[in-house]
């Protein structure tokens, strides 16, 4: 949705991302009767910049409006936290089990289940929904049938059969495939155009109005976690610009928030002693190298960057703080801070070191010019890197890193792009450097497979999904695929940490600063929210299915 | 009768090459529908997203242009505009009418208001040259015009919501509403239209004032005027019949291309409180590359415009005997 929430700027809306308007300004669900849930109180009011306003669509398979659908009416197998290392907690999967060298996943379906419209959930729906996967590519957002050979109902039982060791696909379907009602989807003719727009779900919360600038979910009545939820009403506002957004969290009109907000002390803190936020970090802002241009593609160069880049300054000046410093390891912490490998990071020691970055480029043949720039062969150290422009973060993030690398005498020219320019030439592998994130996921390795496993990637001139920098080696890619069969943690972090040591000794990529969820969230009339202390789910009302669990532990004081 | 033909054919041409070129430009465009879809969703969703995108909106089944462009003349004259990207699977039917009387509504109502009052202000401070109205309105409203629309509605929101806390921050009506011929929805849409209707009044009247009264300035000083006067025809008769409607007609044009260009909607109005209307569905189908919503909207914007020149061409007609006896 959305929203770029890095669209920070203020004072220059005309060049921001967002825009929007009202699909279906009709109500999508009024007719349904609503029996008030007889525990639930309070109104809960989401304020997240979502860049357009809503369409009133509930399709889950649909990436332009899930993240309204998922969560709140359609419900994963298994919840698994990304903030504590992929814990899993059983949902609509009581339990499930591995087999046969790990390419055999066994989920019993939790009995007592009700969809709202009071029919039970059985394993039939849980073996329809994966095949309607199967035969509608386009509904497929993770590609989970890239590795799925079959997916059967046995009794209360559905079995997945892998074509390989699919150890971490777990994580894409068992808590990214949101189950829907055979006897509704059944009789969609196209499930890839359905709109769903009054969703029949198993979640908290069923959709009693929505207009194009506002849904509203009711607490659903027949949910099957006793006694949940315990808010009766979320109001979940269509906001087209960060602005408004922020002053319905300051001035308390919204109590949960996902939003980029520039002197967040003064705008917001301040306002109120009940007003909080936490950002904890999920992902890398990186330079991606592209490893098909010379000279990127010799490691000293590489190193060098890495070695110039003052990645603490770039968090305290471009990012005001909120997003912390990275690390070459590639690893997010403190969020994965138990798969961080010490010794390996203090035996490469890539700390900010400019003296050591130009000794290493004059050992590798560099020769600074009268300009003050290194060249070697008449060919000037000069990059261009691409970026963003709407990012405004990012920008100033960029403005410093072209200082330092000046300093170490490599000239970086920043082009600030439209999102859709810099996708276009990102994907397509047209740029030296770029700066972006991964999407990440509940461990390292799946932020790790995306920068680094070839199979994502594709040749100069065709869409790489990711691994934009083009990076391709075997032994590597082996690592990938030795994590897939192995449910041994040992196994796992061993593995990790030689994933680690690839992007200390080839630096494919360089981590600058960590992305974090944004999450602000204010205590007058609400308890039990997320914390520092208790992170029980990525807390960004975006985050599905966690905004599920996070609606789950709520209470209205 | 010839001078209508003329104006019928230029009519009809026109609206061809923009057609032509509403088929063309879109197509110009690096990148396709998929990857902005993704630009929009950047380090929110996973990047196999693409694949699936790709599928559902048919981005590598291509058909040749050729057959393109008479499928998309066809599908225009007959009024089958496609299904929009953005707001897969709406069609964009749905989507722009959906849009379209909110923007109507507001900017609508203000550039008609606009152009009355500030035809009103300019006739009468022409007329009185030198009088305390004179010397205090046009001058105000040329520098309220010549801020930058966003700077005035920040401003705005920033005294009256935030501040004096009255009148919302944004949006076409109250998030609880429910939309309907209701006096409560009725008020509801009224009131939350202040803020932006003004604003947009007082950034846009100072042209009209500026134009209307320099255009009754030159008018006053014609022989006729000085006829009328002689003959001791009343003040207000002269100011209205004699010199208001001489010079009122250069600024009629002015006024047709900002009726046809209400239907694109003022963007940074949208922006700045939200508001549910075209403008913003027009900014956010060229960063998605919607072909289909672009395409509508600039046909919508490009055939608003010439109906409404062509319109005037038939008023100014009225109005001015002498287009009629031209040769």
């Amino acid at each position: 949705m959305r929203r770029h929430w890095r669209a920070a700027s203020l004072l220059v809306p005309i060049g921001a991302l967002a825009a929007g308007f009202a699909a279906s300004p009709t109500t999508a669900a009024a007719a349904r009767p609503h029996v008030r849930h007889a525990s639930a109180s309070g109104t809960l009011t989401i304020s997240n910049e979502s860049g357009s306003l809503w369409t009133c669509n509930f399709n889950p398979f649909n990436a332009a409006v899930y993240q309204e659908a998922a969560g709140f009416v359609y419900e994963p197998l298994v919840f698994v936290n990304a903030l504590q290392s992929g814990k899993t907690t059983p949902w609509l999967a009581s339990s499930y089990k591995w087999s046969n060298g790990n390419k055999v996943l066994t989920f019993t379906i939790r009995k007592g289940v009700k969809w709202s419209d009071g029919k039970p959930l059985t394993a039939a729906d849980v073996a329809f929904t994966f095949n309607m996967l199967k035969k509608n590519p386009a509904l497929d957002l993770n590609s989970i049938w890239s590795v799925l050979s079959s997916v059967v109902q046995k009794g209360d039982n559905v079995v997945l059969t892998f074509k390989s060791p699919a150890v971490p696909y777990f994580y894409y379907v068992a808590d990214q495939v949101f189950i829907v009602p055979q006897h509704i989807w059944a009789k969609v003719k196209n499930p890839v155009t359905y709109p769903d727009t009054t969703p029949v779900g198993s979640g908290p919360y069923t959709v009693s109005k929505c207009t194009g600038q506002n849904i509203t979910y009711t607490a659903n009545a027949k949910y099957w976690q006793p006694g949940l939820p315990k808010i009766e009403t979320v109001q979940y506002p269509a906001f087209t610009s960060n602005d408004p957004a922020n002053v319905y969290l300051a001035t308390g009109q919204a109590q949960w928030g996902g939003q980029f907000i520039p002197s967040i002390k003064s705008f917001y803190l301040a306002k109120s002693p009940n007003n909080h936020y936490w950002f904890p970090p999920v992902a890398n802002v990186s330079l991606f190298i592209n490893q098909k241009v010379a000279p990127l593609n010799q490691l000293p160069v590489r190193q060098a960057m890495a070695f110039a880049i003052n990645r603490s300054r770039v968090a305290q000046l471009g990012e005001y703080g909120y997003e912390p410093a990275a690390n070459q390891t590639g690893i997010v912490t403190p969020t994965f801070s138990s798969w961080y490998d010490k010794a390996a990071a203090a035996k490469y020691g890539y700390t900010y070191n400019p003296a050591k970055a130009i000794s290493i480029l004059k050992k590798a043949g560099y020769k600074k010019g009268s300009n003050g720039y290194f060249a070697k062969g008449g060919k000037e150290l000069a990059f261009s890197v691409i970026n963003v422009g709407g990012n405004s973060d990012w920008v100033a993030d960029l403005q410093i890193i072209q200082q330092e690398f000046k300093a170490v005498g490599i000239k970086l020219t920043v082009n600030n792009l439209t999102g859709t320019d810099f996708d276009n030439d990102l994907y397509k592998g047209n740029f030296q450097l770029g700066f972006d994130n991964e999407s990440g996921g509940p461990a390292p390795y799946y932020e790790l497979r995306q920068l680094l496993y070839s199979g994502n990637t594709a040749p100069i001139g065709q869409l790489a999904t990711t691994n934009y920098e083009r990076y391709s080696n075997p032994a590597t890619d082996k690592l990938f695929n030795e994590y897939a069969s192995t449910t041994s943690s040992a196994q796992q972090h061993a593995i990790v940490n030689q994933l680690e040591h690839v992007m200390l000794s080839d630096v494919p990529v360089i981590p600058v600063t960590e992305s974090v969820d944004w999450f602000q969230y204010n205590t007058a009339s609400f308890s039990g929210w997320v914390t520092e202390k208790n992170p029980y789910a990525q807390p960004a009302p975006y985050n599905v299915p966690d905004v599920e669990v996070m609606l789950l532990h709520l209470r209205a004081k | 009768m010839s001078y209508a033909l003329r104006r019928l054919g230029f009519f009809v041409v026109t609206l061809w090459v923009a057609l032509t070129i509403n088929f063309a430009l879109p197509r110009l465009m690096p990148g396709n529908p998929a990857i902005a879809m993704m630009a929009r969703f950047r380090g929110r969703v996973n990047g196999n997203v693409l694949k699936a995108l790709e599928i559902a909106f048919g981005v590598n089944t291509k058909q040749g242009l050729v057959s393109q462009y008479f499928s998309y003349l066809g599908n225009t004259l007959t009024g089958h505009f496609g299904t929009s990207l953005t707001f897969y699977p709406n069609s964009v039917s749905q989507v722009v009418f959906s849009a379209l009387p909110w923007t109507l509504g507001i900017v609508g109502v203000t550039t008609v208001l606009a152009f009355a009052l500030g035809t009103l202000v300019g006739m009468t401070s022409g007329w009185r040259r030198g009088s305390v109205l004179d010397s205090v309105l046009p001058p105000v409203f040329v520098i309220t015009s010549a801020f930058p629309y966003f700077w005035i509605a920040l401003l705005a929101i920033l005294l009256f919501p935030i501040t004096l806390h009255v009148l919302p921050i944004g949006f076409g009506y109250s998030n609880t509403d429910t939309i309907g011929w209701t006096w409560h929805f009725v008020g509801d849409v009224l009131y939350h239209a202040v803020l932006p209707a003004l604003t947009i009044l007082v950034t846009s009247i100072g042209g009209w004032i500026l134009t209307m009264r320099n255009n009754m300035i030159t008018t006053l000083s014609e022989d006729y005027v000085r006829m009328a006067r002689a003959k001791g025809l009343s003040p207000l008769r002269i100011m209205f019949d004699y010199a208001g409607r001489n010079a009122i007609l250069p600024n009629l044009t002015g006024f047709a291309m900002s009726l046809g260009f209400v239907v694109s909607g003022a963007i940074l109005v949208e922006y700045v409180f939200s508001y549910p209307g075209v403008g913003f569905l027009l900014l956010q189908a060229v960063q998605n590359e919607d072909y289909p919503l672009m395409q509508t909207l600039f046909l919508l914007i490009t055939v608003a415009v010439l109906v409404a020149i062509l319109v005037m061409d038939f008023v100014t007609m009225l109005l001015d005997p002498r287009t009629r006896s031209e040769s």
